[in-house]
C-alpha cells in the first residue's frame, strides 16, 4: 500500500515538475516470458514504468530515475537507479549521487566495468541498463583537450544482487545436506575505510581511443570460506559451514578501439589482484586460495551487406595455478553479434550469443524488434542455453520465448 | 576546404564556385565544379527536422541538433537525438578527413549504456536512419568521379537551370545516371532525379526552400521521393546559424555525454 501511495506521489510530483520546466521521459513495458520445458510455466511477466527527470543548465544538472516493476507473482520492485546532481565548470564536471558508471569498450562483459554492481537476479537477461546498479558516489571528470581524468570515490559498498532461493535462476550448488550458512561475516560496515576508489584516464582522438584505469574495490561477490568439522574417528564429514564475505580486490586495466580498413578492433584488460578462488584441496584452510587473474578481450566490428557485425573473444587467466581450483587456469569464451534492419529501419532483426568454449555451453539470444509507431516497439525473441554445465549450460531448463511490448515518451 | 557537409543539405546537389571567366562556354564538368566548390560556411548550427512517409502517409519524425564545423584537413560534426522518444539522448560525431583514402571516424553515445562507441564507417549505399538518402546522398561525392553533359536548359519554379546528366565512371556504382537541374548564378542543384543499377527510374529529390544565409545558399528543405517503394522523406533545416564560431570543445567525449539542453 505505501509503494502505491509513494507512486501516486511520484506522478503527482511529476506534473508539478514538468510545469516547472523538468524534462520528463521514461517508458512503460510489458514483458512475459514463456518457458519451453515441463508445463509452460510462465518465466517472467513484468509491466514497468520507468521515469527519467532531468534538468539541465549551462552550471547544473539532475536526474532522478525511478521505477517499478509490478509482477504478479513475486514482490513488486519500486526503487530509484539513478538520482544526482551535475555541476559543471570550465574544464571540470562533478557528479554527486546515486548513478551507474560504466568503463570499458567491450560489449555484454564485464572486464574493467566494475564499479557498478550487477543485478542478477534474472541473469544476463535484463536490458543492460536494467543489470547495472547504481552506486552512490561522488565522480569528478577533469578534461584535457580530448583527454579525461575521471576520478570516483564510492563510500558505500554494494554487491551484486543474485536471484533468490526458488528462482529459476538461482545458482545451484551441491551441498552436503548437513550444510550451516553463517552469514555473521557478510556485511561491510559503512565508514571510511571500506570505501572505494577508482580513477580513470582517457583519451578519443582519430586513430585511437584508449583508457587506463585502476580502482581499490572490494570483490562484488562474496568469497565462500567453507570451514568443515571431520569425525576424527570415523573421517567422515560431521557438518559443513560455508561463511560467505566480501574481500578487497586491487585492479589494473585499460581498453582500446581502433579502426583499420572499415573493421573497428576493440581491446580490454584487467589483472586483478587479491581473488580468492574455491578449491577442493582439503589441505587449504577454509577451501578457497588467494590468486591473480587476469581477464581479457579482444573484439572485432563490421559492417557487410548493412549487417552490424561484431565478434569478441574472451578470456580469463588465473596465474600461480593451483591443480584443484574449481575454475580452469584458462577460461576461453565468445560473443557473436548481427544485427540488420529493414523496412525503412521500422524492423530489426538480431542474432546474439555467448559461447563458452571451455565448457562447451551457450546462451543463444535471436530477437525481432517491429517499431510499430514512433516510440512504440514490439519484440519477439528467445533465449536458449546449450550445454550441461558452464555459466549458460548450468541454466538449460530455462529456455524461453519472450515478447517485450514497450512504448518510450 | 570543401568537404561535404553531410546532412547540412548543403552539398546534395553539388555545384561550383568561381572557378571560371565570364564569357566562356561553361561544360556539364564546370557547372559540376561550380556547385561542388560553391563557397560553404566555417561552421553551422540547426536542427535537422526528417519526416519519414509511407506509401499509406503514415509519418514518422526524427529531430537532430547538429553542430558542425570545418577545420580545414577535418570536418567535425556532432548531432543529439531529441525524437522519437525512445532515441533521445543518443548522440553521434563524426570526424571526416580530406584525405579520400582515410575512412571517416566516428562514434555514438547511447545513454542507455552510458558509453561512447567507435563504430564502423556506414556503406555509402545504405539508407541514413531508414529515410530515402543513402550516405553517398548526403555525402561529397566529387565531380571528377562522374561524366557531366549538359542535356538541356530550361526554367523549374522560375529558375534558369542547367539540366545536367551525370554517369558514373565506375560502372559498379549504386546508381546507373542523375540527371541534376542547376540553377544559374546560384549554383545550386533544386532537383535530382536518380536511376538504379538497371537504368530504372528510382527516386526524385526536389528542394521546396533553399535560402541565403551571410551569403551562402543553403537548401533548407528537400524532398525525396522513392518511386520505387512509394516512400518519402522530407528533410527540413530549421534555426540555421553559419559562421557563429562554434568552440572546438563541442566536438568532444564530455558534450557527446552531456548532452544538449
Amino acid at each position: 500500500m505505501k509503494r502505491i501511495i509513494a507512486l501516486f506521489a511520484l506522478l503527482i510530483l511529476a506534473a508539478g515538475l514538468a510545469a516547472e520546466g523538468v524534462q520528463i521521459t521514461g517508458y512503460v513495458r510489458n514483458y512475459t516470458g514463456v518457458l519451453l520445458h515441463g508445463d509452460y510455466d510462465f518465466s517472467i511477466v513484468q509491466n514497468t514504468l520507468n521515469l527519467n527527470f532531468e534538468l539541465k543548465s549551462d552550471k547544473v544538472a539532475f536526474k532522478v530515475n525511478p521505477y517499478v516493476y509490478q509482477y504478479f507473482d513475486r514482490d513488486n520492485v519500486f526503487d530509484m537507479r539513478e538520482a544526482y546532481l551535475d555541476l559543471y565548470f570550465n574544464s571540470m564536471d562533478i557528479r554527486i549521487g546515486k548513478q551507474q558508471i560504466i568503463w570499458g569498450k567491450a560489449d555484454g562483459v564485464f572486464i574493467t566495468d566494475i564499479i557498478s554492481p550487477k543485478d542478477l537476479t534474472e541473469f544476463l537477461l535484463r536490458d543492460f541498463d536494467e543489470i547495472r546498479m547504481g552506486v552512490t558516489a561522488a565522480k569528478v571528470d577533469y578534461y584535457i583537450g580530448n583527454s579525461t581524468l575521471e576520478v570516483v570515490w564510492v563510500p558505500v559498498f554494494s554487491p551484486n544482487k543474485m536471484a533468490e532461493e526458488g528462482s529459476i535462476w538461482h545458482p545451484v550448488m551441491e551441498l552436503p545436506s548437513n550444510t550451516i550458512f553463517d552469514f555473521s561475516k557478510k556485511d561491510v560496515a559503512f565508514n571510511l575505510k571500506n570505501s572505494e576508489i577508482f580513477a580513470k584516464f582517457s583519451t578519443l582522438t582519430g586513430p585511437v581511443d584508449f583508457e587506463i584505469m585502476a580502482g581499490y574495490t572490494w570483490d562484488a561477490d562474496p568469497t565462500l570460506f567453507t570451514e568443515k568439522k571431520i569425525d576424527p574417528v570415523s573421517h567422515q564429514l560431521l557438518s559443513m559451514i560455508i561463511i560467505p564475505q566480501y574481500d578487497r580486490l586491487t585492479v589494473f586495466g585499460g581498453s582500446f578501439s581502433t579502426t583499420i580498413k572499415g573493421f573497428v578492433l576493440r581491446g580490454e584488460a584487467a589483472y586483478y589482484v587479491g581473488k580468492y578462488f574455491q578449491t577442493t584441496d582439503p589441505t587449504v584452510p577454509f577451501g578457497v586460495t588467494e590468486k591473480n587473474y587476469l581477464h581479457y578481450l579482444i573484439g572485432l566490428d563490421y559492417t557487410l551487406w548493412g549487417a552490424k557485425v561484431s565478434a569478441q573473444f574472451i578470456q580469463k587467466i588465473i596465474f600461480d595455478y593451483a591443480p584443484m581450483l574449481t575454475m580452469p587456469e584458462h577460461h576461453n569464451m565468445m560473443t557473436v553479434l548481427v544485427s540488420k534492419q529493414y523496412l525503412n529501419d521500422t524492423l530489426t532483426v538480431e542474432f546474439f550469443s555467448y559461447i563458452g568454449i571451455t565448457d562447451g555451453d551457450a546462451l543463444i539470444r535471436p530477437k525481432i524488434t517491429y517499431s510499430f509507431a514512433d516510440g512504440f516497439d514490439i519484440q519477439v525473441g528467445a533465449n536458449i542455453f546449450t550445454g550441461s554445465k558452464g555459466m549458460f549450460g548450468r541454466f538449460h531448463d530455462n529456455d524461453m520465448v519472450y515478447t517485450k511490448l514497450r512504448y518510450s515518451f | 576546404m570543401r568537404k561535404a557537409i553531410a546532412l547540412t543539405l548543403m552539398v546534395i546537389f553539388i555545384g561550383a564556385g568561381s572557378l571560371l571567366m565570364g564569357g566562356e562556354k561553361l561544360t556539364g564538368l564546370d557547372i559540376m565544379k561550380k556547385v561542388y566548390y560553391r563557397p560553404s560556411p566555417k561552421d553551422m548550427t540547426a536542427e535537422l527536422v526528417m519526416t519519414l512517409i509511407n506509401s499509406n502517409g503514415d509519418k514518422r519524425v526524427r529531430k537532430i541538433r547538429q553542430y558542425i564545423k570545418d577545420y580545414g584537413k577535418v570536418e567535425k560534426k556532432i548531432m543529439f537525438f531529441i525524437a522519437p522518444a525512445d532515441v533521445r539522448n543518443t548522440s553521434f560525431m563524426n570526424w571526416s578527413y580530406d584525405d579520400p583514402n582515410k575512412d571517416d571516424d566516428q562514434w555514438i553515445y547511447l545513454p542507455a549504456l552510458k558509453k561512447i562507441k567507435r563504430i564502423s564507417s556506414e556503406d555509402k549505399s545504405d539508407y541514413f536512419m531508414g529515410s530515402d538518402f543513402t550516405y553517398d546522398d548526403l555525402g561529397n561525392r566529387l565531380p571528377e568521379e562522374d561524366n557531366h553533359k549538359i542535356i538541356r536548359e530550361e526554367k523549374l519554379n522560375g529558375e534558369d537551370c542547367y539540366v545536367i546528366e551525370n554517369t558514373p565512371k565506375d560502372p559498379d556504382y549504386m546508381y546507373s545516371k542523375t540527371i541534376t537541374w542547376v540553377v544559374k548564378g546560384k549554383w545550386i542543384g533544386i532537383k535530382r532525379k536518380f536511376y538504379d543499377e538497371d537504368g530504372e527510374f528510382l527516386k526524385e529529390l526536389t528542394a521546396e526552400k533553399y535560402e541565403n544565409i551571410k551569403g551562402y545558399w543553403i537548401l533548407a528543405r528537400v524532398k525525396m521521393h522513392n518511386v520505387q517503394k512509394d516512400h518519402t522523406t522530407v528533410m527540413e533545416l530549421k534555426n540555421i546559424k553559419v559562421d557563429t564560431g562554434i568552440p572546438d570543445r563541442m566536438f568532444t567525449e564530455r558534450m557527446m555525454k552531456r548532452g544538449v539542453r
